[in-house]
């Protein structure tokens, strides 16, 4: 694959509770598939895939974290420098919903970059027993300026677009993810030097 | 110069050059169209002070005549979007009538430039293009040598220019004046026209070294205008008269320049005042703030209101309506911090080694290895101390250089400064009188001020947004007393000196189990710097040391203690102490486990412990919630009946081991002995219990399951966790991929299985899940929860993902053997990360230190300026913002760049230089010479305003509070300035002096500027009344006159 028209490269977080589908949402988006057979996720895991947007080619380097608990003393220092998040639960298990607040806690204390972006997904959209409403979902990802998309890995509807809605905010967001934009801006005296040819006062000594 | 005549004359007289000539006006007409000047329409007369509050902007064009190269430039005040209501309102009666007067124009407005000439709103522009200052224009067009080396001197060319011009003019009908540059570019002398349907503006212009003395004055000046007027006509019109008298204040004797720099050494001297390494400097060492330039204008005078001839003068400053003020500033003054920056910042570069640089300095009897070095040194330093604690460092100082055997007398840095800063460093190691002084010093910043408070919630902010490290932390304290000692002890040797010193410390700390103070305990904080983080995780190591040694110790103790020091391999392989392992679940299972186990207690728990042991083999020992430590029944029996294969050894050296952990054990635990056996199940003895794990039962036994001891998972640094996540990534996107991954990351899995299944003896892959993974356990809908004996446990099923054959969970609970944490492998083997880490930091070359604590430097730095920011300058505030925005952006890049850096430094240089200015302005300011009380307000204002804008107009002019307290230090400069000249020539001025009345108020003006207008007909009484206008600036040894005069080319 030839890198050199790739824009940047993104790290793009998944995190939530266990067993929400958060490998199979990613299995869905890099290799669209299903695995009813999904194991567990242990520690990390990891995927790329790059994206096109709008003529922009963007390298996506995708960290998949295991959500239980017991794993989670590790996988917070895997938030480091991520440029965006996708926090997922499941809209059939209340549980994952209310543990939201705890893992944006989590994101707050080990997250470096501040003005990461986050997104919300409801996963699952395709069993019945939902127990989380749309509403709930929107209201929540209101109050915390998230994205949001109920989406469901095994129907694969609101896959693809969640993860291109969360690059494209990222690339629309460009201290996020450039170097060094632009030089330095000074904010004393710049005006005054910013006078052409017979500037200043030159006629009294 | 008659344009048009003369064009003519030329015309007739040289045809060769006609072509040159002919290609440069068609040029210049091409550019004037390319301009749109062609039929411009007429432009309003300008606001008030818009010429210097407006925006400017600027056209160029490349002309050539001949293979002469001409710039042509079209400047222009731009206009305001919403000029058109503006411009009337803004007219003053005067103009209105001037207008009137020339309404007989064809389409009712005068022409741009007649109402430039006459406007009044912008007399002296203390910032404009000199033409727009000579001749108030708002637009105009300048052609001048493309090249400042080419100048047009000859007489006849200049005509050839002017007439060519001329002709171009006149074809277009652009109305825009234009001038030509011409003689040295820095003289600045033009020559230019403006040519209209009826009518011709000439722009001329005189420029001297020395002007006749009969016309050095308003009087002499209005004779020279009226001359050139010619006018006949009576009554002639009054000439109005603008003027503006600047003078100069150079001499501040109110307050001379206060900052001096700090003397470094002799500071030393004294026990108190030996701060100076604990804080950066700040300030400038010279006066930033130069001249004041005081301007009184005399805005609209009629010629006969006012006089000014060779004896007699109207023309007083304190009499002037309006005083504007002007400071001069100076340019890049010298300022401490800065200086200090830039300094460290060149340090960053070198590539020497310590070695490099303080090897010649070590003692010739030095082996070089300095390993045994060092730990015959240790041996030294480790002899018993008195009490519990450390042995004070000041001893420790004194043998710390003969540690490095650097000859005392040749250390960068002198042995009791060396010692005064390891003492700062390490607070520690004072007495802890000392320690509470400096905690009482922390509690006086209960009331703060306002300005502090502001200061507080910048320095929150800092300590968020920067990655560096904590304000108070050692590292944060390094970097500063690292960078004064490169400043003042030899610059990078010096900085190696103290670096080694400190690495030393780091050392000896480790190695005698002391916790490196000011650094908070924990996992590494990747929201801090590297080096931060390094020390951050020596103290992780130092934590488990100490837990490991403790249990070894309390071990030794006993009995059996040779037995176990035989027994036991390698100590450093295996975890020999529980609460070394159960700090993870503290998180987890909200239990809190006070790491520092109380020693006396648990001896005595031991003891009975193993009594207790001895008399009950076979007994399953419940736990009393009640202790400190953690509920956890222990079997310390379990040396006879482990069953677990291969681990008899071990089981046995561990026997001691767990009579420690048994130290948790309630001596009165009396609770239920459950059959230990169950039928067909092969059973072990329980061990590492940490709590029982809520009411679950194990499915199979239906005992109660117990949440095993655990252990700690390895802390990282940011480097560590980079390294270990590009080898994840390695892997690749594949399924192997992702199946390796898992393999590699479930060595934390794996100890907790078998953590897992020695405290809970019959465990299957169920109940671990239901403890570690509990919604991957699905319990059966609809059945009645049937909690009966013998089979109590939970019906229900793994989830689907579990019972995947083959899936990492399943084969790692196979491989997974029975056993308790603090026998298993090490997950972090803190030896060696201790190891790596001080390998880290001894081999850093000194300019990597360097970089490494910049963050730090940066971070103290922007705290020094935010504390002495106490003016609450808007500037200022925007270019802090600006300073704090950027570094948090410099900070936490993952490639620290030294180029970046360059640019923050002068960023807060800057920021200091605004401070000293405000700081400087302050002082020279001062209420003390305000005469009105209650008029600080004013007087704050006025100094505000100073730093933010060029020119200040005053409010009340000479008699308001700002400018009485200016008439004053004007009074003072000139006191002293005579007093001076007395001392020179002391015999005949001694009463002089006593005549003081005589000095005046103000000395000569700097500089004296004159806008002479009138309207008179041109150049004939019959012609029609046009405006006419002079310009006279006069300076010593520069006197410059520029007319604008009109003439009327219908009726001459
Ligand atoms: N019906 C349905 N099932 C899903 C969907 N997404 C995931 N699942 C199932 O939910 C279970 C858990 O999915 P995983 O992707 O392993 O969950 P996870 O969030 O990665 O869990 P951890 O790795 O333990 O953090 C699996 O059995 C999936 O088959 C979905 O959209 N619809
Ligand atoms: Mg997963």
């Amino acid at each position: 694959m030839d890198d050199q028209d790739i824009l940047t490269t993104l790290k793009i977080l998944i995190i939530g509770e266990s067993g929400v589908g958060k490998s199979s949402l990613l299995l869905r988006f890099t290799d669209d598939t299903f695995d009813p057979e999904q194991a567990a996720t242990i520690g990390v895991d990891f995927k790329v895939k790059t994206l096109s947007l709008d003529g922009n080619r963007a390298k996506l380097a995708i960290w998949d974290t295991a959500g239980q608990e017991r794993f989670r003393t590790l996988t917070p220092s895997y938030y480091r420098g991520a440029q965006g998040v996708i926090l997922v639960y499941d809209v059939c298990s209340r549980g994952s919903f209310s543990k939201l607040d705890a893992w944006l806690n989590e994101l707050e204390t080990f997250s470096t970059k501040h003005d990461m972006i986050k997104m919300l997904v409801g996963n699952k959209i395709d069993k019945d027993k939902r127990e989380v409403s749309k509403e709930d979902g929107l209201r929540f990802a209101r109050k915390h300026h998230m994205l949001f998309i109920e989406a469901s890995a095994k129907t694969k509807e609101g896959v693809q677009c969640s993860f291109e809605e969360l690059v494209e905010k990222i690339l629309q967001t460009p201290g996020l993810w450039e170097t060094d934009r632009h030089g330095m801006t000074l904010g004393v005296d710049n005006a005054d030097t910013a006078r052409p040819s017979c500037g200043g006062y030159c006629s009294v000594v | 110069m008659a344009a048009d005549e003369e064009a003519d004359v030329f015309e007739i007289t040289d045809f060769t050059t006609a072509s040159e000539w002919e290609r440069f006006i068609s040029r210049l007409e091409e550019i004037l169209h390319g301009w749109k000047l062609v039929n411009h329409p007429n432009r309003g007369p300008a606001l008030k002070d818009v010429y210097t509050s407006g925006d400017w902007e600027e056209k160029s064009e490349d002309i050539f005549f001949a293979d002469f190269k001409f710039t042509v430039t079209f400047i222009y005040l731009k206009v305001p979007e919403s000029g058109g209501t503006d411009k009337k309102e803004s007219q003053s009666p005067e103009q209105e009538t001037e207008q009137d007067n020339a309404d007989d124009e064809s389409d009712g407005t005068l022409p741009t430039v007649f109402v430039d000439m006459m406007n009044m709103d912008n007399d002296f522009p203390f910032r404009a293009h000199c033409l727009c200052r000579w001749y108030g224009l708002q637009e105009f067009i300048v052609a001048a040598p493309a090249s400042n080396s080419d100048v047009i001197e000859n007489e006849s060319r200049m005509k050839l220019l002017m007439s060519s011009i001329s002709i171009a003019l006149h074809n277009t009908e652009c109305k825009v004046p234009l001038f030509v540059q011409f003689q040295q570019w820095w003289r600045k002398i033009y020559s230019g026209m403006c040519v209209m349907p009826d009518s011709t503006v000439e722009y001329e212009m005189v420029h001297l070294k020395k002007l006749p003395s009969q016309y050095n004055h308003l009087e002499g000046l209005l004779d020279i205008f009226k001359g050139k007027l010619g006018s006949t006509v009576s009554p002639r019109p009054p000439v109005s008269v603008s003027v503006r008298f600047t003078y100069v204040l150079q001499e501040w004797v109110n307050s001379p320049w206060p900052q001096s720099p700090p003397d470094f050494s002799s500071s030393l001297e004294g026990d108190v005042g030996c701060s100076d390494f604990r804080i950066l400097p700040f300030g400038a060492c010279e006066d930033p703030v130069s001249e004041l330039h005081l301007s009184c204008t005399w805005p609209s005078l009629s010629e006969d209101m006012i006089v000014e001839n060779q004896v007699y003068s109207d023309l007083d400053p304190l009499q002037a309506p309006q005083w504007t003020v002007r400071i001069q500033m100076t340019e890049d003054p010298q300022c401490l911090l800065g200086e200090y920056l830039k300094n460290c910042l060149q340090l960053c570069h070198r590539k020497e080694t310590t070695d490099e640089l303080l090897g010649c300095l070590f003692t010739e009897d030095s082996d070089n290895d300095q390993g045994a070095d060092i730990s015959q040194a240790l041996q030294r330093l480790t002899q018993p101390s008195v009490s519990y604690n450390m042995p004070s460092l000041t001893t420790v100082m004194s043998q710390a250089s003969s540690r490095l055997r650097i000859k005392a007398e040749e250390a960068p840095v002198p042995t009791e400064l060396l010692n005064e800063i390891l003492l700062y460093l390490f607070p520690d190691a004072k007495d802890s009188e000392n320690t509470e002084k400096e905690g009482s010093k922390d509690e006086d910043s209960d009331e703060l001020t306002e300005d502090e408070m502001r200061h507080q919630t910048y320095f929150k902010q800092l300590s968020k947004d920067l990655k560096s490290s904590p304000v108070n932390s050692v590292v944060h304290k390094l970097a500063v007393s690292l960078f004064t000692v490169n400043y003042h002890h030899g610059g990078l040797r010096a900085v190696a000196h103290l670096w080694q010193e400190f690495v030393l410390e780091m050392r000896y700390r480790l190695e005698n189990n002391y916790f490196i103070s000011g650094v908070e305990n924990g996992q590494p904080n990747m929201g801090s710097c590297l080096l931060h983080q390094k020390l951050q995780m020596l103290n992780c190591c130092i934590e488990r040391k100490i837990k490991r040694e403790q249990l070894h110790k309390g071990y030794t103790g006993r009995r059996h203690s040779t037995d176990v020091t035989d027994l036991i391999p390698t100590d450093d392989n295996y975890i020999g102490c529980p609460e070394d392992v159960s700090m993870e679940t503290d998180d987890a299972m909200n239990i809190s486990v006070s790491e520092t186990a109380d020693n006396n207690e648990s001896c005595e728990n031991e003891h009975r412990a193993s009594e207790q042991a001895n008399m009950r083999l076979a007994s399953n020992v419940d736990s009393s919630s009640e202790d400190e430590f953690f509920e956890c029944a222990e079997e310390n029996q379990s040396g006879r009946t482990e069953p677990v294969a291969g681990a008899e050894m071990v089981a046995r050296s561990e026997m001691a081991g767990e009579n420690t952990i048994v130290q948790s054990m309630s001596t009165s635990s009396l609770a239920s002995n459950t059959s230990f056996k169950i039928s067909g199940i092969p059973q072990h003895r329980p061990e590492g219990r940490l709590t029982p794990c809520g009411d679950l039962k194990l499915l199979r036994s239906g005992e109660q399951m117990y949440i095993p001891v655990t252990q700690e998972p390895s802390p990282m640094t940011e480097d560590m966790l980079d390294e270990q996540a590009e080898v994840l990534a390695k892997l690749g996107s594949s399924p192997e991929g992702t199946q390796l991954r898992a393999k590699m990351q479930s060595a934390c899995l794996l100890s907790d299985m078998e953590s897992f299944k020695a405290a809970n003896p019959g465990c299957a892959l169920e109940d671990f899940v239901r403890w570690y993974s509990p919604r991957d356990w699905i319990p059966n809908e609809g059945e009645e929860p049937d909690n009966e004996m013998p089979l109590p446990g939970e019906k229900g099923q793994l989830s689907q993902r579990m019972l995947i054959p083959g899936n990492m969970w399943v084969e790692v609970w196979q491989s997974a053997q029975a056993i308790p944490a603090h026998r298993q492998k090490r997950l972090f083997d803190d030896t060696k990360e201790a190891e790596k880490i001080l390998h880290f930091l001894s081999a850093m070359k000194p300019g990597a230190v360097v970089l490494h604590l910049l963050p730090c430097l940066v971070h103290a730095a922007i705290i020094r300026v935010i504390e002495n920011d106490d003016s609450d300058i808007p500037k200022l505030r925007m270019l802090l913002d600006q300073v704090i925005g950027k570094a948090a952006k410099v900070l936490r890049s993952p490639h620290q760049e030294i180029r970046r850096y360059e640019d923050l430094i002068k960023m807060i240089s800057l920021a200091e230089v605004v401070i000293a200015r405000a700081k400087s302005l302050k002082t020279k300011f001062t209420e003390e010479l305000l005469d009105q009380p209650g008029a600080e307000e004013e007087l704050n204002y006025f100094v505000s305003n100073l730093l933010q804008h060029p020119e200040v107009s005053i409010r009340g002019g000479p008699c308001g509070p700002a400018g009485s307290v200016i008439h004053k230090l004007f009074i003072a400069a000139q006191k002293s300035s005579y007093l001076v000249l007395d001392d020179e020539t002391e015999e005949n001025s001694g009463e002089a002096y006593r005549q003081s009345p005589t000095i005046p108020d103000f000395p000569n003006p700097s500089g004296r500027e004159y806008i002479l207008r009138t309207w008179v007909p041109r150049p004939a009484p019959y012609s029609k009344t046009l405006p006419h206008r002079m310009y006279c600036v006069l300076v010593d040894n520069d006197y410059r006159l520029a007319g604008a005069f009109s003439h009327d080319t219908i009726f001459q």
